[in-house]
């Protein structure tokens, strides 16, 4: 990874991390915030509710004292003690103070607890009514003209009430008419549902359920909304029993979360509030109600359950708009932080960058290479230092070069003198014999004189020879590219040396060969390139006197092939490895010191390079890697 | 032993009447129009064959006025004679003559000839033979007809002649009759005057005219007559009698119960198991319906006829027995069952949903509607003749029961008294065995007439559910218009008074 991706990184890191430290904080603000006004909200419809039911059970009981003090009931009240009514005489009397109190639900009830007149359900007539029992009503609150409280304010109690259609959930007051020995109850009341909720200020978001627990198990026509029975609530259920099972302990409010598709938003939260009843006395219960006994003890029986619902969905968007928000701000930030790390990057890399470009100009031998200081940090001081740098390494290699160049010249005229020295001396002895032969011997002169010419001839042949030599190393030539393949190459080499490997150490020296078959042509002159390599063989042979093992190996290495040559003979030291390829440096005892500079000079005209192994003892191995 | 006791005490009745007539009576007198306001409103003069049980009566006492039978039956289910005098039978009884009444003529002038009279016969009855003969008419039939004599006496058979109009169409016009009244204006379903017929075999009535007015309901019927602006109404048993406890300046009347109220199972209700519909019997309790809804009238019953015509209803049981209905529904589940009522009886919806709430508590699920798809409902037959068999077997038909076999000695009594009680019993008992029809209770009919309607023979307010205003010897008695006649000239034996309530 470079600097500038590890700086881009770094970059966008650290802005989504602060994007997204910043958005889970704000979302947790406005989470809280939100669970705190739901809470409050329906807390606040609880309380309306609460309120609203209080003030219906007044009012409810006004009505209800009404009808027990109007002129009808009063009559009814003194026919019953006068004894001898006509009870058919009544049936339609509790329907006709119902309509003139606008109530739902009207009874007049004897002092027995037999119903006379139903207004809600006129062939009730004769059946006991519940709520007038023993438990419920003591003397002491009838004969005051006041029914003991059970449930709500003002003796308002809620009661289930069976009617032809089924049954429903009435809030309810009872009260006494009193003529004479024999009390006339009046039982009133009002539809707990759809209507009731209507009257409610149901704040934006909430919503209100009301389930009427009349039936043992689960009934979904009994949970009410606005409109009438709510549609598609069976997931409530669940909620509902919740609540029936606290009422065996506790009537404490519950909280039910309620996802109703899968997606998020539309989740509801559920305040569920429980609404009890009064107990009746069992013995005084309605037959014809169906509902289960009421529990013993002073458990009050569920009537009913109260749910006030809010909807996630503004949560929930503004969740996803944080997100949103938090997304495109990451992104911008991100952007930016690619524009700035781009604007910085450049800004402090490109000391860097030139720095290396003018690292990699030196590594080619570009000693000229300067970087410029724009700046006195430490990328400034780090350029001048390269600078610095470059600026020995020039002075360095002058000084290497004309060192170099003083040990070649040297080399040049040690080899020139040693080779010169050689012809030289016989040539002198020679002239001396000669002279000498002159002046003592003149008879012998002329047979001296013969040999002594051929010995001179001889000897200047051999300079001749000698010169050629180092005339010829002068006179390289530039490489013929064309196509050329190798491996025939080092069949051609080995084909020439074939006859020599045979009669010399026959047994001696085994040739190896490695080829690689899908070795591709290079453009080389094989010429040239023969010629090199016929100098390594026959080098090699060469360090091979008490016999070995020669290896030649052609390979490709990527762009290029590699072609090596190996002999198992006395090995080279490091230090006559590191002069083998100067020109007249030899080590063989009538080698001109040429054949390596040769060979060395082939490989550089065509690109490549070679690289010499040796280890004392053990043997050499050359190298010659060539360009495709 | 209580038919015996039951005709004692209308002989007496009968006696106690005549004497007060015959010693405090007003003297009777002509003229006057009477008033008659009824709930239906018919659009032809004649009684439909699906005819509701208040249709059928006001219908049937209607047209009484008009026309006359061959023949008629006595409270206790005896025939009297009316056009016919006299009337044999063969052995088989497929073969009847009966000698007709002279000089009768029908309103249009025309005699009422056995030839006119088989004529009219003949058509109401496409399945018997009727031929005529010099004094007399013969009906034959292929089967017996044992029980003809109360056929005849029934309403559908009053002798009454219809002239086709121009279309053809004999229903629309106006019935001409024997009676003591001719149709003077007819305007369907609004209006019907009948004036008094001079030419009536029985003698001329005493009124000059009766005005009915149909389509009234039954409380416009009691204000008007509360205000005077009528004479005879119709009303709701309940009211009559509480009206008659209560006392009022009309006179309230009830007839004997000629009516049941029963629960009917429809031919594709989901009652199919008789359990369910015995249990359904055994969870009504008819005594609070009876003394709360009904005011006391009418008679809680289990069986179809009612007791003043059988004597045995005691061993039809009309006690409720929850417990036992509980046993025979087992805890099985049952079906919702859909009751229905005639929405034009007041007291059948609370019947029904006291029936309803009775069912609940045995656990049968009874919802309550006027209309829709049925499986119970709740009905009223008529029971039109006093003989037993004759109406056992018109409410079996009215209840789309199958109609009941009568072995050939039962039938064809000269009255009810006569009749053998195990067959009758055994008839009625087969219609009620797979409760497909529960019996609730007989009814009577009911009517209140102003002070001024008085009978001829006893000076007292009518009783129009049973002698009828087709009686010559109704007068009014603040009618001045018309001198006093001598009241030998009528035929008092012609219609018995039936035994009052």
């Amino acid at each position: 990874m470079s600097f500038r991706q590890k700086l881009l990184f770094l970059f966008a890191a650290t802005v989504l991390l602060c994007v997204a430290v910043i958005s889970a904080s704000v979302y947790s603000t406005i989470r809280r915030s939100f669970e705190q006004a739901d809470r409050d909200r329906a807390n606040a419809v609880a309380a309306q509710f609460r309120s609203e039911f209080q003030r219906r059970g007044s009012e409810i009981a006004r009505k209800v004292e009404s009808v027990a003090a109007s002129e009808a009931v009063q009559r009814i009240a003194l026919e019953m003690n006068r004894g001898g009514a006509d009870p058919g005489e009544y049936v339609s009397e509790a329907r006709t103070l119902a309509n003139q109190q606008r109530l739902d639900f009207l009874e007049l009830v004897d002092g027995n607890g037999s119903i006379l007149s139903s207004a809600q359900w006129q062939a009730k007539f004769g059946y006991p009514e519940a709520a007038i029992s023993g438990a419920a009503l003591s003397e002491a609150a009838v004969s005051e003209g006041r029914t003991p409280s059970t449930s709500g304010e003002a003796g308002a109690f809620l009661k289930r009430e069976e009617l032809p259609e089924g049954a429903t959930l009435g809030l309810f007051a009872v009260r006494a008419a009193r003529v004479g020995e024999q009390p006339l109850y009046v039982i009133g009341g009002e539809r707990l549902d759809q209507g009731f909720l209507s009257t409610l200020d149901i704040p934006t978001g909430t919503r209100v359920l009301l389930y009427q627990n009349l039936e043992a198990k689960w009934d979904p026509k009994s949970l009410l909304d606005l409109n009438g029975p709510a549609a598609g609530v069976d997931k409530i259920a669940p909620l509902v029993a919740r609540v029936r099972d606290a009422m065996q302990d506790t009537t404490q409010e519950l909280t039910g979360v309620i996802h109703w598709t899968t997606d998020a938003a539309d989740t509801e939260v559920f305040h569920v509030i429980p609404l009890t009843g009064p107990v009746f006395s069992a013995t005084n219960q309605n037959p014809a109600n169906l509902s289960p006994a009421p529990p013993s003890g002073a458990q009050r029986p569920l009537m009913g359950v109260l749910l006030v619902g809010s909807s996630r969905r503004p949560l929930i968007e503004l969740e996803r708009q944080i997100v949103s928000t938090a997304l495109l701000v990451g992104g911008a930030g991100i952007l930016v932080a690619v524009l700035a790390s781009i604007w910085f990057a450049a800004r402090v890399t490109r000391p860097v960058v030139a720095l290396a470009e003018a690292a990699r100009r030196v590594a080619v031998g570009d000693l000229d290479a300067k970087v410029e200081v724009e700046s006195t940090d430490e990328l400034g001081e780090l350029a001048a230092a390269f600078n610095r740098m470059t600026e020995d390494l020039v002075q360095q290699k002058d000084r290497t070069l004309q060192a170099e160049r003083v040990a070649a010249w040297r080399e040049l005229a040690r080899r020139l003198a040693h080779e010169l020295k050689n012809p030289l001396f016989p040539l002198q002895v020679t002239v001396e014999n000669l002279m000498r032969a002159k002046q003592k011997s003149p008879a012998m002169f002329d047979e001296v004189f013969e040999e002594s010419t051929a010995t001179l001839l001889a000897e200047i042949d051999n300079l001749k020879t000698i010169v050629g030599r180092f005339s010829e190393f002068s006179k390289m030539p530039q490489p013929q590219r064309r196509p050329t393949q190798v491996n025939d190459l080092v069949q051609s080499v080995l084909r020439i040396f074939h006859a020599q490997l045979r009669e010399k150490n026959q047994t001696q020296i085994v040739v190896r060969i490695e080829l690689d078959e899908a070795l591709p042509e290079i453009l080389a002159d094989p010429d040239l390139l023969h010629r090199a390599l016929q100098n390594l063989v026959l080098n090699a042979i060469d360090a091979m006197s008490q016999g070995g093992e020669l290896t030649i190996r052609t390979a490709t290495l990527g762009d290029r092939i590699e072609l090596s040559v190996s002999d198992t003979g006395s090995g080279l030291t490091q230090e006559e490895c590191g002069r083998l390829f100067t020109p007249y440096y030899t080590t063989k005892q009538h080698g001109t010191g040429l054949g390596l500079a040769i060979v060395q000079s082939v490989v550089s005209d065509h690109g490549g390079k070679i690289s010499v192994e040796s280890t004392k003892e053990k043997g050499t191995t050359f190298r010659i890697e060539l360009p495709f | 032993m209580r038919r015996i006791a039951y005709r004692f005490l209308a002989a007496i009745s009968v006696l106690v009447a005549y004497s007060g007539a015959a010693c405090a009576a007003p003297r009777p007198h002509y003229g006057g129009t009477l008033r008659v306001m009824l709930q239906s409103a018919p659009d032809t003069l004649g009684i439909p064959a699906d005819a509701t049980p208040a249709d059928y009566w006001d219908m049937a006492r209607t047209l009484s006025l008009i026309g006359d039978t061959l023949v008629t039956l006595d409270a206790q289910g005896r025939p009297q004679p009316s056009l016919a005098v006299a009337w044999q039978s063969d052995p088989s009884d497929r073969h009847w003559q009966f000698t007709l009444r002279r000089g009768v003529k029908f309103h249009d002038g025309s005699a009422a000839s056995p030839a006119a009279i088989a004529q009219i016969l003949g058509t109401l009855h496409s399945s018997w033979t009727v031929r005529a003969s010099a004094d007399s008419v013969t009906i034959e039939s292929e089967t017996a007809m044992p029980s003809l004599l109360a056929e005849l006496a029934l309403p559908r058979n009053l002798l009454l002649k219809r002239n086709a109009d121009a279309n053809n169409n004999n229903e629309s016009r106006p019935p001409i009759g024997t009676g003591p009244f001719l149709v003077a204006d007819w305007q369907p379903g609004k209006r019907l005057k009948l004036a008094a017929s001079e030419e009536s075999w029985a003698g001329r009535p005493f009124v000059d005219a009766i005005e009915i007015e149909f389509g009234k309901s039954l409380r416009d019927q009691a204000i008007a007559l509360e205000l005077d602006k009528t004479d005879v109404i119709e009303a709701a048993p309940q009211a009559a009698n509480a009206s008659q406890r209560h006392g009022t300046s009309s006179s309230s009347s009830l007839s004997l119960p000629v009516e049941l109220l029963a629960l009917v199972f429809s031919a594709n209700s989901k009652a199919r198991d008789p359990r369910l519909r015995e249990a359904l019997a055994l969870a009504i309790d008819r005594k609070p319906i009876q003394s709360v809804l009904l005011k006391g009238a009418g008679e809680p019953a289990a069986s179809i006829l009612p007791n003043w015509m059988t004597g045995y209803t005691a061993v039809f049981s009309v006690q409720a027995n929850p417990q036992r209905a509980r046993s025979l529904l087992a805890d099985s589940r049952q079906p919702v069952l859909n009751l229905s009522y005639d929405a034009s009886d007041p007291q059948a919806q609370l019947i029904a949903e006291r029936i309803a709430l009775n069912a609940r508590e045995v656990g049968i699920a009874v919802q309550v509607s006027v209309s829709g798809a049925e499986d119970i409902r709740l009905m009223r037959v008529v029971l039109p003749s006093p003989d037993p068999a004759t109406s056992v077997s018109e409410a079996a038909r009215q209840l789309r029961l199958p109609l009941p076999a009568f072995p050939a000695a039962t039938l064809g009594k000269s009255s009810n008294l006569d009749l053998d009680l195990d067959d009758l019993y055994r008839a009625e008992r087969g219609l009620l065995d797979d409760y497909a029809v529960i019996p609730l209770f007989h009814l009577p009919i009911a009517s209140a007439v102003s002070a001024r309607v008085r009978d001829r023979e006893t000076g007292r307010p009518v009783d129009w559910n049973e002698s009828g205003l087709s009686r010559a010897d109704v007068w009014l008695a603040d009618s001045r218009s018309t001198d006093l006649r001598s009241t030998d000239s009528r035929s008092s034996d012609a219609r018995p008074q039936a035994a009052r309530r």
